[in-house]
């Protein structure tokens, strides 16, 4: 896989999503779950802002001496015995991995998750070299034997798939005769999986830390089979994407805290392990031991604009609470990055021809960023990349067009206002009920997904009924001695309203009508 | 994209590690040149991960620790050292029996426990022997190096004596943990290990924070204990 999971058209993969019941479900419930859980831990440890506060100083506090974090970190990886390679490309980190795995004549491979290796199309590269590789994240494992079906989820792979459908993937793959009881599937998974433990010549797993000054990595998982890759096989190879590094174990423990509670609501997963080279005397763990960095393009981000997002540390808390991620689900984006924080890399990694389309995949309203743990202003850099899309001219023709017409209508006063004057009786035939139901092809997609209210009759508009009240204040209903106007207008306004009780829902022509009313009575 | 990877068919042997081009581009990318000198940490503007728990007393620490337990799918016994071998044998029967594999930890001696028959994690052994023996074990059984109450965990260090894959490959997991180790939370643990770091010691290749038993909600989002690792986790407070 790679981090293009889908080469067809955004509104292609949309339309699959959004007609995807089940997986709609799926992920719906997911999300109520996952963020549910998440507020729960969050409140439950108290002072969240400042949690995040700091979270954000560690991870930029590192980004800003990555050069000097990297170096030392490798030189105690060294040191201890282990050896590090820093990959410019994906190609030169693939390449580099299927060396060692040649080096060693290895033909068995076990991993754990890691979107990093992913990304790096490392899989494809090793059973091009004849290797058999195994995921063993449960997750992940289920999506592989199903024909490697794409992970939908940062931390939940195989969240649009349900027992049923997951049964009969291990029925026809692997001759499991059992029910759909997820407790079973898993111990099916457990039982072939510790085969694949027990062989492997090479264990491969990613990395949510690296500790600089210790020279280790740093894995978190509920299941364990992170552990187990790294334990067994004498080859330990590590990959990580080039910033995910903290100074100490200290910062590397206030990150695992707020990765934990913002992934699933956990306080720490089941296994949170700090791994490097094997000491002298210990009789388990990799004999050999390599570790992988990867820059694949995050340099350049590092150098511009977007340098917030390499903040990130993968919970998918973003996606949990995504709107837009609800009704199309993780395929839809096309990325193995997928939800908010994947709109957000996913052009600045594969580049805008093929991804300009996912930063408007948001209603921009701002929920990724306030759940995000270290505070990277996501939907903010939503609206960069929007920017840069249109300053570059990507956009299409129609849009274009529209866009400039508005540009030329809002910034001329009478254009603006002959306009408005207008629009009720030009946008008639559109309406039904004071809600335009139709339109023109170019406004068709806007239309088609939202109820618009239909403008209101020169007479009914505010800027009407506010000169008629300007002109038209009866001078008996001014309370005796008002100088200011402002005092008397509140006063004055709530008779005239029909007792409208306060937080009820008004309909536009309701609310319409009453300012009709309100400025026609003085 | 083939054809890149194959122009690198023929370097098998890397020796460069790019280390030096990349560093520099690194710092290129942050617009200045390479760091050299040493790096410090800044003060932090928040002390939440100190403060969090820190006013909680000993007796307070265990009452967090048993509750957090009650989450995590952990059975908490409480022992002391004069009943703690009559604890092991009972929740070992209770599991269904051996085999035991413990570590080697001088703990095990200084309370004077036994377990006729069980094997016990060695340098001497070699790897193939540990490992055969571990996947064969029905029970695992460990000290604690630290108790973390806020989350429920152990932790301990990798050592001659006490392998990785002693915590995962048993079906049941048994650790025992002496209250005086109990700390409020991950805070202490890693700020204790962090300092002994810095002082020139030595740690472990392996570090393991454990919670409680294996588990996964990859299926469904319904929560399945006892995947790769362990399917049951008890600790035994003396």
């Amino acid at each position: 896989m790679s981090l293009q999971t889908d080469k067809r058209e955004f509104g292609e993969r949309t339309a699959d999503g959004i007609g995807d019941v089940f997986m709609r479900g799926a992920v719906g419930s997911a999300q109520d779950s996952l963020k549910t859980r998440r507020l729960t831990a969050a409140t439950a440890l108290g002072d969240w802002e400042r949690w995040r506060e700091l979270g954000q100083q560690i991870r930029q506090h590192t980004l800003e001496h990555l050069d000097y974090y990297l170096e030392q970190m490798a030189d105690n990886v060294e040191r201890r015995g282990g050896h590090v390679f820093f990959a410019r490309t994906k190609e030169e980190a693939s390449a580099y991995i299927r060396d060692v795995v040649q080096s060693k004549n290895a033909r068995k491979v076990v991993k754990s998750k890691s979107m990093v290796t992913e990304e790096i199309e490392m899989n494809h590269v090793l059973m091009e070299a004849g290797c058999e590789v195994i995921e063993s994240d449960l997750g992940e494992y289920i999506l592989q034997e199903d024909d490697w079906d794409p992970p939908s989820h940062i931390v939940a792979p195989a969240l649009h798939k349900n027992r049923e459908q997951i049964r009969d993937v291990f029925a026809s793959k692997l001759n499991y005769d059992g029910d759909e009881t997820p407790e079973r599937l898993a111990r099916f998974a457990r039982s072939v999986l510790r085969e694949k433990f027990l062989e492997a010549e090479i264990g491969i797993t990613g990395c949510n830390f690296a500790v600089a000054n210790l020279g280790a990595i740093n894995l978190v998982t509920n299941e364990g089979n992170g552990d187990l890759t790294a334990a067994l096989p004498k080859t330990h190879i590590a990959v990580m994407g080039m910033e995910r590094i903290v100074p100490t174990l200290e910062e590397m423990e206030v990150l695992d805290n707020l990765l934990c509670r913002s992934a699933v609501g956990q306080k720490l997963t089941s296994y949170i392990t700090v791994m490097g080279p094997r000491e002298n005397g210990e009789s388990d763990g990799p004999e050999e031991f390599h570790l992988v960095v990867v820059d694949n393009g995050r340099s350049d981000i590092l150098a511009g604009e977007f340098r917030e997002a390499l903040q990130c540390i993968r919970c998918g808390a973003c996606l949990n609470v995504c709107p837009v991620y609800r009704h199309i689900g993780g395929h839809a984006y096309g990325s193995i990055y997928p939800g908010p924080i994947g709109a957000v890399i996913t052009p600045l990694l594969g580049g805008y021809d093929d991804y300009k389309e996912l930063p408007y995949a948001s209603s921009l309203c701002g929920a990724c960023t306030d759940v995000c743990p270290v505070k990277i202003p996501l939907h903010e850099q939503l609206i960069l990349h929007r920017q840069n899309i249109v300053s570059q001219g990507r956009t299409g023709a129609a849009d274009r067009i529209q866009m400039k017409a508005a540009g030329k209508l809002l910034s001329s006063p009478g254009m603006f206002r002959s306009t408005l004057r207008l629009a009720n009786s030009m946008t008639k035939l559109m309406s039904k009920h004071g809600r335009i139901v139709r339109g023109p092809a170019p406004i068709e997609g806007w239309i088609g997904i939202r109820d618009m209210p239909q403008p209101v009759k020169k007479r009914d508009a505010f800027r009407s009924w506010y000169e008629n009240r300007e002109s038209g204040i009866p001078a008996a209903a001014a309370p005796p001695g008002a100088g200011g106007r402002n005092e008397g207008d509140g006063r004055r306004a709530a008779p005239d309203l029909p007792e409208a009780k306060p937080g009820r829902d008004v309909s536009v022509e309701e609310a319409a009508s009453r300012i009709g009313k309100g400025g026609g009575r003085s | 994209m083939n054809s890149s990877f194959s122009a690198d068919e023929n370097r098998s042997k890397r020796k460069v590690s790019n280390r030096e081009s990349f560093l520099t581009n690194v710092a290129a990318s942050l617009g200045r040149p390479r760091m050299t000198d040493t790096v410090r940490r800044p003060a932090w503007k928040h002390t939440v991960h100190l403060d969090t728990l820190a006013d909680r007393t000993p007796e307070q620490l265990v009452e967090v620790l048993k509750e957090q337990c009650l989450f995590i799918h952990t059975q908490v016994i409480e022992s002391t050292p004069e009943i703690l071998q009559t604890t092991l044998d009972d929740l070992i029967a209770g599991c269904g029996g051996g085999p035991v594999i413990r570590s080697g930890d001088p703990r095990f001696a200084q309370y004077g426990l036994a377990f006729p028959g069980g094997f016990v994690w060695s340098e001497k052994a070699g790897r193939e022997e540990n490992v055969r023996r571990a996947e064969a074990a029905n029970v695992a059984l460990v000290f604690a190096d630290y108790a973390l109450a806020e989350s429920g965990t152990v932790v301990l260090e990798s050592r001659p004596d006490q392998g990785r894959a002693l915590h995962f490959l048993p079906a049941h997991y048994i650790a025992v943990i002496e209250r005086g180790r109990i700390v409020p939370r991950s805070t202490q643990a890693m700020g204790d290990l962090n300092r002994r770091l810095e002082a020139g010691e030595t740690l472990g290749s392996c570090i393991n924070l454990i919670s409680g038993p294996s588990n996964s909600a990859d299926i469904e989002m319904q929560l399945v204990v006892g995947v790769h690792g362990p399917l049951r986790a008890t600790y035994v407070l003396i």
